[in-house]
């Protein structure tokens, strides 16, 4: 499995020369499975170069929307193989008591916002509210969870063979809660993080802000290290960047991360800031010490 | 050991910083968390107890009612809500640890949520003061 940043950044785009380097495209992954099946994971305007990445392929991909901020589906009316016949694009996010998916994401792509709407999109496009249990794309298991955020939000995990891809962009585990103390089942999102070879965790605040952004729905640095530690993920990229943090900040942010990570006694290089077009070959991970035991 | 469903771990954040007496069971009915609040009024703090099963909660601390006969745990406005999906509203007598007696009014509401109930939630208001005895049962 291959994992690949197309948008890292928060909230609305960030495009500048104070970001050029870790990106300023809004929330996306896209996710190569071992059999080369093709996901999404969020369609933010990162979606729309990952679209253009792909020439005239594939004929079929699945998006997975953690929830629908704008910056998780703006890109979607960019995305040029939604404007392809031949592409079937299967669409999944959380059920809502108010709408359906399809409805939700049509106030989107519809006038006056948009000017085409959903029944216009030339491909073959379905939506899918996410099941409770684990289901099957291709190779991979997928489990979607509902996480802390504000609305109905998932997180999702993707194993394929032995790797495990944890996906949690929005998330506030931390509110109300101390995570060093909370038992591990009364943690949001730890199943689907839980020994994953890779988690890409909200890394949206550093500590010194966070405290005006309470309750906003996002995490302050020692928050995602605390969660990444607690459920023991091998490697872990911090991502929906603040839109007011350069480069420079984040290169701060990141050597503060590696380095209080290190203090709770994690890997040297293990945790790291997420940066557009990074790419990540998930091997399978090595057993840690608990799960010899 | 299986996730929480997330409406049942905000619920407990959100009870953990209240100063009102709230108690938390799951789908099942089994007590998996009470706050520092509702420690204080039964003399007994929730990291002491841990999770308890249904029936067994129910009357660990009375409840009675003003003659002093223990409720019928059907009854009880948590069980209530969690089997009915609706809220309910009972005036009571607890007996802490002590053995100290509570008058208490609770309300409980249900956690419903797109894939039907989580669980509830009871918040207790002591209405008639606290009272020393052994108590009855």
């Amino acid at each position: 499995m291959k994992a690949k940043l197309w948008g890292t950044r928060g909230s609305i785009p960030a495009p500048g020369p104070e970001t050029i380097r870790y990106g300023g495209n809004t929330s996306c992954v896209g996710v190569t499975l071992s059999d080369g099946s093709l996901l999404a994971l969020d369609a933010g305007s990162g979606i729309r170069s990952l679209g253009l990445s792909l020439g005239d392929e594939p004929a079929r991909l699945h998006i997975l929307l953690t929830h629908l901020h704008l910056d998780h589906i703006q890109g979607l009316v960019f995305f040029a193989p939604a404007f392809r016949p031949q592409t079937e694009i299967v669409i999944w996010g959380p059920a809502s008591p108010e709408a359906s998916l399809r409805d939700r994401i049509a106030r989107y792509i519809s006038a006056p916002l948009s000017p085409v709407e959903v029944r216009e999109l030339p491909c073959d496009v379905s939506f899918r509210h996410c099941p409770e249990t684990e289901w099957e794309i291709g190779p991979a298991r997928i489990r979607a969870a509902s996480v802390s955020h504000r609305g109905p939000t998932l997180g999702y995990r993707i194993d394929d063979g032995d790797s495990s891809l944890a996906y949690i962009p929005d998330h506030e585990p931390a509110l109300g809660a101390d995570l060093d103390q909370l038992e591990e089942d009364w943690i949001s999102g730890f199943d689907l993080a839980r020994d994953a070879s890779l988690l890409i965790h909200d890394g949206q605040y550093s500590d010194a802000e966070y405290p005006a952004h309470v309750g906003w729905g996002h995490s302050a640095l020692s928050h995602s290290l605390t969660f990444a530690r607690r459920a023991a993920a091998e490697r872990t990229v911090l991502f929906h960047h603040d839109p007011m943090h350069s480069d420079q900040f984040l290169d701060e942010l990141g050597a503060q991360a590696n380095r209080d990570w290190v203090d709770l006694g994690g890997r040297d290089g293990a945790v790291e800031i997420g940066a557009e077009r990074t790419e990540y070959e998930l091997a399978a991970r090595a057993l840690s010490p608990a799960a010899t035991a | 050991m299986t996730q929480k469903p997330l409406e049942l771990i905000l619920a407990r954040n959100l009870m953990s910083a209240l100063s009102t007496p709230a108690f938390l069971v799951d789908e099942g009915g089994v007590l998996v968390f009470y706050n520092e609040s509702a420690g204080l009024l039964l003399g007994k703090r929730f990291e002491e107890l841990g999770t308890v099963g249904p029936q067994e909660w129910g009357s660990m601390f009375g409840p009675f009612d003003d003659s002093g006969a223990q409720l019928v745990y059907d009854e009880l406005p948590l069980v209530k809500a969690v089997r009915n999906g609706r809220p309910a509203h009972a005036e009571f007598t607890i007996r802490s640890t002590d053995g100290s007696l509570h008058e208490v009014e609770a309300a409980a509401f249900p956690i419903l949520t797109a894939h039907g109930s989580q669980g509830a939630i009871a918040l207790f208001w002591p209405t008639g003061g606290g009272q020393n005895g052994a108590g009855p049962g």
